[in-house]
């Protein structure tokens, strides 16, 4: 029903099956593979060597055909598409080996042979060749379908997510993409039929690539006008190219027929996809009186879950589909009736488990429903969803086989969508096929289907608590300094080694609650500080000091009463914890969620305007300081409650103080509003890290309104009342004579206001926006534009105390993007300076003004202080749908080249108040005393990713800059130069490391304490032993590997505990590891 | 019909003025401070009495902050800066210390440096100080006529938290390093070395009642503090 696939854009080359054959090429040992996959090519080519099909529609008084190469050719497809377990709509197959392509192929189309299925219909373009191989190997043919900009496409070199069809230069470049893709399979043998777009009329009234309900009337007539003027015009022009197939769109349903009738009269096919439940009721007739063309469902179906009873019900969609498969039969030429029905393609073959919420929950098939649909009696109710996207499969989605290839487990539909496939619409009589086809036995299948469902609970494993896998990590750790290698020589290396395993366990005691928990086990922990700061450091061994009395053999040697002072040394702490845990509940007016170190989401795209809710996803940045982060529960309101969210824990975001936060969206007209409450219930004892400071207890109360308006022009406004529990709190601060003034917090220093303007101009997308706040007015972390891999430097920040502006330019010129940004901040009040107090003659004591701190003081100016910043970022990333800056983009990029370069300028013409950290033997902030001075600062950064082949990644970063610490200012601001990159080869061999001149080390208490390393070195090798090598580009630490790596940190007389003058200039260490997954 | 138009126009009234009325409320807290904000404070007279209104029940006395909002504090917005070992040579509290004027005129003024200086941070070397500026006072305020009890409890509570909170503390400063329990106890065994009055008065077996019901043992021959382990 529904696809949001970013691999819509067409490739037009074959890179994959050239890069395999060349790696084929160099692999002496697979000589036989070559062999035989050389002579599968053959067949492929000399397949593509022959004519294509003919395909034709054919219309005699019986009513309409589908022909192929003058044959009768009933419809009897699915929409297939291949998405393993843990991935989404960016998975790629053909960007897989060719063996493992095949692999697949065969598997899923051996199984759709034996049903019967004759064609197929896939969101993903299928390279010419895999299209003929398909064809010749299992008979199957395929329509292609290019989306035509149905969920974005890169319009002049900007990827622009909703497309205008009524933009000439959308227009011209649609029509020419779409005729390039006609131009390249013309002569495909397997190609059944082009089909252009994916219920494009709905996308001009959803507001998202999300499911919403179908809708009602033809409201958007007028946009409606310029996408079937288009879709004519591509059609029209494609005839020409290729005469031998016909030309369809993919409608929903049969919404602006008129139009369709009037605008689209070179079409051969009415696609449709058509959601009306078991009878598609008037739709032959109105086909049939307005354009008489005949009709093929690219969707239709239903799901196999039953949202009312909370459970797969396999039975009621095999009904279901039965019943529509025989009015369709029924429908075809040579029944008298309408005649015009030549088959249809199942939504869909297989589950896929990305469906809802898309980035979320890979691995789980959730069973939220997410649209209605009245049509589907078994289990619609009023005023609740019904439909469940995740599960309309014919067949369920299961578990790899030993190819690695993910299974399908056949339900009931398939049996009896195989009994109906299997008869000939033409050529049984329609008294015939009613009587098969009625007289199924529908007992047996549903039997038959349920026998298949419960063997596959079985091998899953899916009890109500079971073991669902983990991982072992081993290491072994050399390492030695500079003076220990020169004063002992080979005796003065250390040698450590480490083990822990992950068990990872899944529960789900009935259909509403589900969760999973990971527990971690250490054996030995190698000790790799101070260059590693690892998982697992809670097991270090701990000496303490004790006193005892004495043992009766020191008695000899010591006074009576005497007591010794000895060293114990803890060995075994905490060899077992929980490492994380999720459960979530599924009701009907709410849903629940506990979670405890799992990752979590901001906030901001439902109304966190301030950033109060701030995103925890760096759990591997947490665990070297085995924080747990984030924990708590969250409710969310369904129905009438919807909008409503409440979040309850100790430590709901990294760093949080425990916390209570009630959210409830809503809107009004065509305004959209969000009300939060955030409540502090205590402050939290210990650091989030090791040094970062806690913060007092508070709350805050925003209000935030987003407006669309027409031409991309969009309004938000927000309002905050934060820390009100600091009014009266006295702080001092000096004026422009140097009197000290002591004045106190009042009520209007609690509120702050936000605005943000986004608008279109001169071609470009640009913004500007404010933030004035007063002295206590804090807010949360302020989004930046393009997430966690924005380059920007603009220095935001969360604190109060501003007057802040902030403007920015987006400019596209073709792959380029050029993007200007600047911000200018003001200080209601400035930093205090550092004035000592006397007592003066008299008695008179001259108080002085000290650098405030957030402890002692209700503010500070921190990294609020005043700033003139400006920036500048070029980007060129030629394939917008692998956004350059999306957090995934490392392994999801795949541009041949692409990159960024820019820079950041900013201007703190006045110095801070006092920073603190977290001095853990007392338990406490510490301050550091004195802020941070004026400072011209600047960074100039670049990122670069090249592809030259599918199976090869290449990254780099470089980063250099001349930048203040964040805490300490002693040592002064910093220069350094920065270079990582990392190197990804057939996803199985990963080389990854960094070079960091005069940088700070890699922790944030290094840059906090401002501590510089004169070189810094890490390189890292590991080879990938299992099918995992593509999650290892995404997520270093995972899959089944070896490897090795080796760090290097060089020190001077800055680094003075370590350079022990001179006597020690550097240390090291080279770690051997393994991990194996199971 | 019209009605509804009417509805629609009104609620869109309402709509953007909320919005509005939300705006220029939120703005108010953004105003720069001004010349009328404030007191300006750049003299604070030291009190030269010795009289001493308990601000609160535990003042002086760790973790009580009430001093800090003592009207009659003078160190109240005032730095007690603590020995920083980065930069030896900067100002502290000592500094202070050494300007307030000795004898009893400066005593209030003692206590209230030091209690300042606790209750921004706890330290046994803080805590003492303000014990021994309580009994300063006591010491100013006693004549053989007549004591002032509040002050003389008041002192005993402080010098207690040293021995119960900051035990095993000690300052280097003024005395060199000393023990400051064992500081407590002479204090108030023996008070000789500041020639206060006693807070315990004589005999000695008083102040040995005293510090067993707060769970230590003195041992004066040789200097000595202990924990009685009950």
């Amino acid at each position: 029903m529904q696809l949001f696939d970013f691999h819509q854009e067409f490739k037009l080359n074959n890179r994959v099956f050239v890069m395999a054959g060349l790696s084929f090429f160099k692999s002496i040992k697979q000589v036989c593979g070559l062999f035989a996959v050389t002579l599968a090519f053959m067949t492929v080519f000399a397949g593509q060597a022959h004519a294509a099909d003919t395909v034709t529609t054919f219309k005699d008084e019986s009513g309409w055909k589908l022909q192929v190469n003058g044959e009768d050719f009933y419809v009897k497809g699915v929409v297939w598409g291949y998405s393993p377990r843990n991935k989404n709509y960016s998975y790629n197959l053909w960007g897989e080996s060719d063996d493992f392509i095949r692999k697949v192929l065969d598997y899923e189309f051996g199984l759709m042979k034996d049903a019967g299925v004759n064609a197929i219909r896939s969101f993903t373009t299928i390279p010419p060749e895999w299209v003929t191989y398909i064809y010749r190997e299992h008979g199957i043919m395929s329509v292609i379908n290019p989306l035509m900009g149905r969920y974005g496409y890169t319009i002049g070199g900007k990827w622009v997510p909703f497309t205008d069809y009524s933009d000439p230069l959308t227009r011209a470049t649609l029509l020419a993409d779409m005729l390039k893709i006609v131009d390249q399979y013309k002569n495909t043998p397997g190609v059944l039929m082009f089909a252009f777009g994916n219920e494009s009329n709905y996308g001009l009234s959803w507001s998202s690539f999300e499911i919403e309900n179908l809708p009602e009337g033809e409201q958007n007539t007028a946009k409606a006008r310029y996408l079937y003027s288009l879709f004519n015009e591509v059609m029209a022009e494609g005839k020409k190219i290729a005469p031998n197939h016909p030309f369809s769109i993919v409608n929903g349903d049969i919404q602006y027929i008129d139009l369709i009738a009037e605008l689209c009269t070179d079409m051969d096919v009415l696609g449709v996809n058509a959601y009306r439940g078991p009878s598609f009721t008037g739709l032959w007739r109105d086909v049939d009186e307005k354009l008489d063309l005949p009709i093929v469902f690219y969707e239709f179906g239903s799901d196999a879950f039953n949202a009312r009873s909370f459970e797969e019900d396999q039975v009621s969609q095999a009904h279901l589909l039965k019943d529509q498969w025989l009015e369709m039969y029924n429908k075809a030429a040579g029944n008298d009736e309408e005649g015009n029905s030549i088959g249809g393609f199942v939504f869909e073959w297989r589950d896929e488990w990305w469906k809802y919420l898309q980035i979320e929950n890979l691995d789980i098939q959730d069973t939220n429903a997410s649209w209605s649909n009245e049509a589907y009696q078994f289990d619609w109710a009023e005023g609740k969803n019904n439909m469940n996207e995740e599960w309309f499969g014919i067949t369920a989605l299961g578990t790899p086989n030993e190819d690695g290839v993910y299974t399908a487990r056949p339900r009931m539909a398939y049996d009896v969508l195989s009994e109906i496939w299997h008869l000939d619409p033409y050529a049984n009589k329609k008294a015939a096929f009613n009587k098969a086809i009625n007289e199924l036995n529908m007992d047996y299948y549903a039997l038959k289907g349920e026998v298949r469902f419960l063997k596959s609970e079985n091998k899953e494993q899916k009890q109500k608590f079971s073991f669902t896998g983990g991982s072992l990590i081993g290491e072994m750790v050399v390492k030695g300094s500079d003076q220990d290698i020169t004063e002992l020589g080979e005796n003065g290396l250390e040698f450590e080694d480490g083990q822990m395993v992950f068990l990872d366990f899944g529960f789900k005691p009935n259909e509403s609650i589900e969760g999973q928990m990971t527990v971690n086990i250490l054996g030995n922990v190698a000790d790799k500080e101070p260059l590693e700061i690892a998982y697992g450091r809670r097991g270090l061994p701990v000496d303490v000091l004790i006193e005892r009395p004495p043992l009766p053999e020191e008695e000899a040697f010591t006074e009576e009463d005497d007591i010794i002072t000895d060293v114990a040394s803890f060995t075994d702490r905490e060899r077992v914890e929980v490492y994380d845990f999720q459960a979530t509940y599924i009701g009907e007016k709410f849903d629940l969620e506990a979670f405890y170190h799992t990752p979590r989401y901001h906030w901001k795209d439902e109304g966190d305007f301030f950033g109060l809710i701030r995103e925890t996803t760096d759990l591997g940045g947490q665990d070297i300081w085995n924080a747990k982060a984030p924990s708590g529960v969250e409710l969310a309101g369904k129905g009438k409650w919807k909008g409503l969210k409440i979040l309850v824990g100790p430590e709901v975001y990294w760093g949080a103080n425990p916390k209570a936060v009630l959210k409830y969206e809503f809107n009004w007209g065509k305004t959209q509003f969000a009300f939060m409450h955030a409540e502090d219930i205590a402050r939290r004892t210990d650091s989030s890290s090791s040094t970062a400071a806690t913060e007092r207890q508070t709350r805050q109360t925003t209000l935030y309104a987003m407006r669309d308006f027409p031409n991309d022009i969009k309004l938000e406004l927000g309002g905050i009342i934060a820390s009100d529990e600091k009014v009266d709190d006295p702080f001092t601060r000096i004026d422009a004579d140097g009197n000290i003034i002591l004045d106190e917090i009042e009520f209007k220093d609690t509120l702050g206001f936000r605005a943000k303007l986004t608008f279109p101009l001169l071609g470009t997308t640009s913004y500007v926006a404010t933030n004035q706040a007063g002295l206590v007015a804090d807010g949360g972390a302020v989004r930046r534009d393009f997430g966690v891999l924005d380059p920007t430097a603009l220095p935001y920040s969360a604190l109060g105390n501003k007057r802040e502006y902030e403007a920015g330019m987006m400019m596209n010129f073709g792959n380029f993007m050029l993007y200007p940004r600047l911000m200018y901040r003001d200080n209601l009040v400035d930093a205090n300076p550092s004035i000592p107090p006397t007592i003066g003659p008299g008695g008179v004591v001259q108080p002085g003004i000290s650098p405030r701190d957030r402890d002692s003081d209700p503010f500070a100016v921190l990294d609020n202080r005043e700033a003139r910043s400006a920036e500048v970022f070029l980007t060129y990333d030629p394939t917008g749908a692998s956004f350059f800056y999306a957090w995934d983009n490392d392994f999801a990029e795949d541009a041949e080249f692409a990159f960024n370069i820019g820079g950041n300028y900013t201007e703190y013409p006045t110095f801070t108040d006092a920073n603190q950290f977290f001095f853990t033997p007392t338990g406490e902030n510490a301050s550091f005393g004195v802020g941070l001075p004026a400072e011209d600062v600047w960074s100039i950064s670049s990122r670069m990713v090249f592809n030259p082949t599918t199976r090869a990644k290449y990254i780099a970063n470089l980063k250099t800059g001349f930048q203040q610490s964040t805490g300490d200012p002693d040592g002064g601001t910093r220069k350094f130069y920065e270079l990582s990159g990392k190197v990804v080869l057939g996803n199985k061999h990963i080389i990854e490391g960094y070079f960091k001149k005069d940088a700070w080390g890699p922790y944030d208490f290094n840059r906090q304490f401002n501590e510089v390393f004169p070189e810094q070195f890490k390189l890292d090798y590991s080879i990938v032993l299992d099918g995992s090598g593509d999650q290892v580009v995404e997520t270093v630490g995972s899959g089944t590997r070896v490897g090795i790596r080796t760090l290097y940190r060089s020190f001077n007389q800055e680094n003075e505990g370590q350079y022990q003058d001179g006597l020690n200039d550097y240390i090291f260490q080279t770690v051997f590891y393994f991990t194996y997954m199971f | 019909m019209r009605i509804e138009y009417r509805k629609q126009d009104y609620l869109a009234t309402c709509k953007g003025l909320l919005i509005v009325l939300f705006g220029l409320f939120a703005l108010s807290g953004c105003e720069k401070r001004d010349s009328g904000d404030g007191t300006v404070v750049n003299g604070i007279i030291l009190p030269t009495d010795v009289v001493l209104n308990l601000f609160c029940e535990n003042v002086g006395v760790n973790d009580e902050q009430c001093v800090l909002s003592d009207p009659e504090n003078p160190f109240a917005i005032v730095a007690t800066l603590e020995f920083d070992v980065n930069n030896p040579n900067a100002p502290t509290k000592f500094d202070l210390l050494a300007d307030i004027p000795q004898g009893p005129t400066g005593a209030k003024a003692r206590f209230y440096l030091w209690a300042t200086a606790l209750a921004r941070r706890p330290s046994g070397e803080n805590q003492w100080y303000t014990a021994r500026a309580l009994h300063e006072l006591f010491d100013a305020n006693s004549n053989p006529i007549s004591k002032d009890e509040i002050v003389r409890a008041q002192a005993l509570k402080a010098y207690r938290s040293v021995l119960d909170n900051f035990f095993g503390s000690v300052t280097f400063f003024e005395f060199g390093p000393n023990s400051l329990n064992e500081q407590v106890a002479r204090d108030l065994f023996i008070t000789e070395e500041t020639g206060y009055e006693r807070l315990v008065p004589l005999p000695v077996l008083n102040v040995i009642e005293l510090f067993a019901e707060w769970g230590y043992r003195y041992d004066e021959e040789n200097d000595l503090v202990f924990i009685i382990n009950f």
